[in-house]
């Protein structure tokens, strides 16, 4: 049971069907290598618009976050956590996930993706500490 | 790039600001509200409607667009409208490109408004209506995360982590918009509060308290674009609009620093077009959404170095009498929330000098902001001049 289930779209589509097999991949440049999330068409370093799905480590650093107290999503269990980090693989990247360790966060923390899966279809990327 | 500019500085002015009430359940449509605000405008400038052919606003598919107020008003051919999609990020661009038809000759006389039912029937950010359809929302409503205010929370806590900004800075500035309010008739919220109230104040998304965040406001205003010779022949001292300034920004899902806005990159531009600089900036209108983001546009902005946002609003500077007055009507916070209309509308009123109790002694030249590109990636702004 998702609230607010995801509405891939046409450029996205085959990254959430990975996601639900917890495959972590982004795209990566046919020309100059850049990775890039979300996805898009073009890379944005280069311009080219050949490229290839890459898996990548899914893991990042917490770059801050949120405790929610205000009921933002419908029969959450409150307050709930949301993360911000910073992938790892990708320049300049930040992602969003719940949080999952069973501490606060820590500011600049390594962490990795823990999977949540919703449906066949359909998992989340949450996050939890890589030291427990 | 180099750019060819125009004669564009102090070519155009505004000439008059208009308001409905401030109010949380205004009752009747926005079509209404604009109308209202939009010949509350005009009899400000001593206009009437048959002066007008041009229509501008700014909305989300929450308001009613020129094709709706011009014949609502009886205007049936406009020569220019800009019908312009986005949120408070655009509300500056908006009053600049109804400034570039009017240099370019395309229009004489143009209004723009923002006519808004936030709390009434369109509430902002996934309480109230469904989640928008912008691609990047994906990737963070199934976390829970939908709303400004949850945004604008986590921007301000990697700034707490990276320069020490803390929870007593956010609360001064609160306080100071707040005895502001207390000599603005207009606003909302005019009981003075303390530094103990707003940390008192209930958690909405931690780092922020109830006191962090705006209003959600139901009302309209409305500013008149026209000539700066034709202003000078109206009711009201023309306020000259010395620059106008769009663009900058990333997205939430790609910035090398979170605690940096669009605002950095805009401003050099936008001042180089004044021909002025931050020091020369008598009272600044900053888009305050939430605390953070007047703390972040202070530094953005030049009025501070990077990082020292907080103490320099928690050092009284820009207080009434301090030497920055900001968000001398009490802001969103305070006021009322206008989508960046009513920052731009106090701004014409400081340097016509009818502010009345909050009126900033002597004020010259004012900057007036739009949200600073966190939720749409860009912003604006303009500087306003006496003339
Ligand atoms: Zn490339």
């Amino acid at each position: 049971m998702v609230v607010y289930r995801p509405e891939p779209d046409r450029d996205s589509r085959e990254w959430w069907e990975r996601i639900a097999r917890h495959e972590f991949a982004v795209q990566c440049c046919d020309a100059c290598g850049t990775t890039r999330f979300p996805a898009r068409a073009f890379c944005p370093a280069c311009r080219t618009e050949a490229w290839h799905w890459q898996e990548v480590d899914p893991e990042g650093r917490v770059e801050s976050w949120i405790v929610n107290h205000q009921p933002f999503m419908p029969g959450a269990r409150e307050p709930y956590v949301v993360v911000m980090v910073r992938l790892a693989a990708v320049p300049g990247c930040v992602v969003y996930g719940n949080w999952h360790g069973r501490r606060p966060p820590e500011p600049g923390e390594r962490v990795r993706a823990s999977y949540s899966r919703i449906d066949e279809s359909l998992s989340l990327v949450n996050w939890e500490p890589v030291d427990g | 790039m180099a750019k060819r500019l125009l004669d564009f500085r102090d070519a155009t002015a505004i000439a008059g600001v208009g308001y409905t009430p401030f109010t949380r359940d205004s009752g009747v449509s926005t079509l209404t509200l604009a109308c209202r605000a939009v010949l509350a405008a005009l009899d400000d400038a001593g206009l009437t409607a048959d002066d007008v052919d041009g229509l501008a606003t700014h909305r989300v598919g929450d308001s009613a667009p020129p094709t709706l107020v011009g014949p609502a008003l009886g205007l049936t051919d406009l020569s220019w409208h800009l019908d312009q999609f986005g949120g408070g990020s655009v509300s500056h661009a908006v009053v600049g490109q109804a400034a570039l038809a009017v240099a370019a000759g395309l229009a004489e006389t143009v209004v723009c408004y923002r006519a808004i039912n936030a709390r009434s029937e369109f509430r902002m950010g996934g309480t109230g209506r469904g989640v928008p359809a912008s691609p990047e929302v994906q990737y963070q409503a199934p976390y829970g995360y939908v709303a400004p205010p949850q945004q604008y929370a986590m921007y301000a806590r990697a700034h707490m982590l990276k320069y020490g900004t803390k929870a007593e800075h956010f609360g001064q500035l609160a306080v100071t918009q707040r005895a502001n309010a207390a000599k603005n008739p207009r606003a909302l919220m005019r009981t003075p509060i303390t530094l103990d109230d707003y940390l008192a104040s209930r958690w909405i998304a931690e780092p922020f308290r109830l006191l962090d965040c705006c209003l959600e406001t139901d009302g309209a205003c409305a500013v008149v674009v026209t000539t700066a010779e034709r202003a000078r022949s109206l009711h009201r001292p023309p306020v000259l609009i010395s620059a106008a300034a769009w663009g900058g920004g990333t997205s939430h899902l790609s910035c090398e620093d979170p605690a940096v806005t669009a605002a950095a990159e805009l401003a050099p531009r936008l001042y180089a077009q004044a021909g002025l600089g931050p020091g020369d900036v008598d009272v600044a209108e900053i888009y305050d959404c939430f605390t953070y983001s007047v703390i972040v546009q202070l530094e953005d902005y030049g009025f501070c170095a990077k990082g020292e946002g907080g103490p320099y609003v928690a050092s009284g500077a820009t207080a009434l009498d301090g030497p920055l007055p900001v968000n001398t009507h009490g802001g969103f916070l305070s006021e009322g929330y206008v989508h960046g209309v009513n920052h731009i509308a106090e701004a014409v009123s400081q340097l016509r000098g009818d502010a009345g109790d909050r009126q900033v002694p002597g004020a010259e030249v004012a900057l007036s902001t739009a949200q600073p590109g966190y939720i749409l990636p860009a912003t604006s702004a303009l500087i306003l001049r006496r003339a």
